[in-house]
């Protein structure tokens, strides 16, 4: 990773993860109002109910490590920070692969059990890198305007408009200029 | 007259040359007309714009008179009547929706919400920016030593 890049501080990594919460939270919310309305349809035994419960449980657990590995280890950001401009890459510059990313959330938890020691390391590290980017070799870094999926959307654009009206070394100084 | 086949069918005869003669009557008159809605739109832009004119009114909207004449017309109760009348008609509320309904309004109103959401997104951006900066300045107020990696 370049010396340039800009590394988030705490408290834009608190709000995107504020909004990533309450989306987490808001789905699941939704999911279990839709469960629990087709489970009162049914008779269901006690015994049966605490096993739901913890089935529930579980899934959510599920719901939010997928929210973040997914995220991640595909464009490098959330929503929350998709809105926040903030990407977590890997120290090298490159994408996050699924297996790290899986490091990072465990290293989020563990971040979290010491009264969220984990996150003041943000506070003291050169590049800004809590115990959770300690473990998982990330930062978090500004974000380009464009998300990666819009950036491949307009260079393709790009591309093919190119393709219909240009050729040779002039299509691919434009296409590296898109 | 117009019952009479043999006089229609002369006259069926000379539509061509009647179109004919209008376009030609048409095209001969335009220069004519245009300069004439030129020449009119430049006098009364003139007129509005001219001192005399502009104190008049200003006179009359600012006299007793001109004040009575509007208290009076909304007495008189015209202008409820209007507008209730405007309420209750239904092409009223056909306009509205058509309006509401347009692709251009539509677009204009999401660009509206979308330039306002964007705009307060970058204000939170810098902001907490700012107090990312701050807090680390106090932490190492706080907890002064060097950095690590």
């Amino acid at each position: 990773m370049s010396d340039d890049a800009r590394y988030i501080g705490l408290v834009t990594r608190t709000v995107a993860f504020a909004l990533d919460a309450a989306v987490i939270n808001l789905v699941a919310l939704l999911v279990s109002i839709g469960a629990s309305l087709i489970l009162s349809l049914f008779h269901v035994q006690h015994a049966l109910k605490e096993v739901l419960i913890v089935v529930g449980a579980v899934v959510y657990v599920l719901w939010t490590i997928g929210y973040f590995v997914g995220f991640w280890s595909t464009t490098g950001e959330t929503p929350g920070d998709r809105v926040m401009r903030i990407r977590v890459v890997a120290s090298s510059g490159d994408r996050v692969t699924p297996r790290w990313a899986l490091v990072r959330c465990a290293g989020a938890v563990l971040s979290a059990l010491p009264l969220f020691a984990g996150y003041l390391l943000i506070l003291f590290t050169r590049r800004r890198r809590g115990l959770l980017d300690i473990v998982a070799r990330t930062v978090v870094v500004e974000s380009p305007t464009l998300s990666l999926a819009a950036a491949r959307r307009a260079r393709r654009r790009a591309e093919r408009e190119l393709r219909s009206s240009h050729s040779g070394d002039e299509r691919e100084a434009l296409v590296s200029q898109a | 007259m117009a019952d009479d086949p043999r006089a229609n069918a002369r006259l069926r005869g000379f539509r061509p040359l009647g179109g004919i003669g209008g376009r030609a009557a048409a095209a001969t008159l335009r220069p004519f007309t245009d300069v004439a809605a030129v020449e009119l739109e430049t006098v009364l832009a003139t007129a509005l714009e001219s001192e005399h004119v502009q104190r008049g009114l200003r006179g009359a909207f600012e006299s007793d008179g001109g004040r009575q004449l509007v208290a009076d017309f909304f007495d008189s109760g015209l202008f409820d009547e209007f507008v209730d009348r405007l309420l209750a008609s239904a092409a009223l509320w056909r306009l509205i929706d058509e309006i509401v309904d347009s692709p251009a309004v539509t677009a204009a109103i999401t660009q509206q919400g979308l330039g306002f959401a964007d705009q307060m997104g970058e204000e939170v951006r810098s902001r907490t920016r700012r107090m990312d900066d701050w807090l680390e300045h106090a932490a190492h107020r706080l907890i002064p030593g060097r950095r690590g990696r």
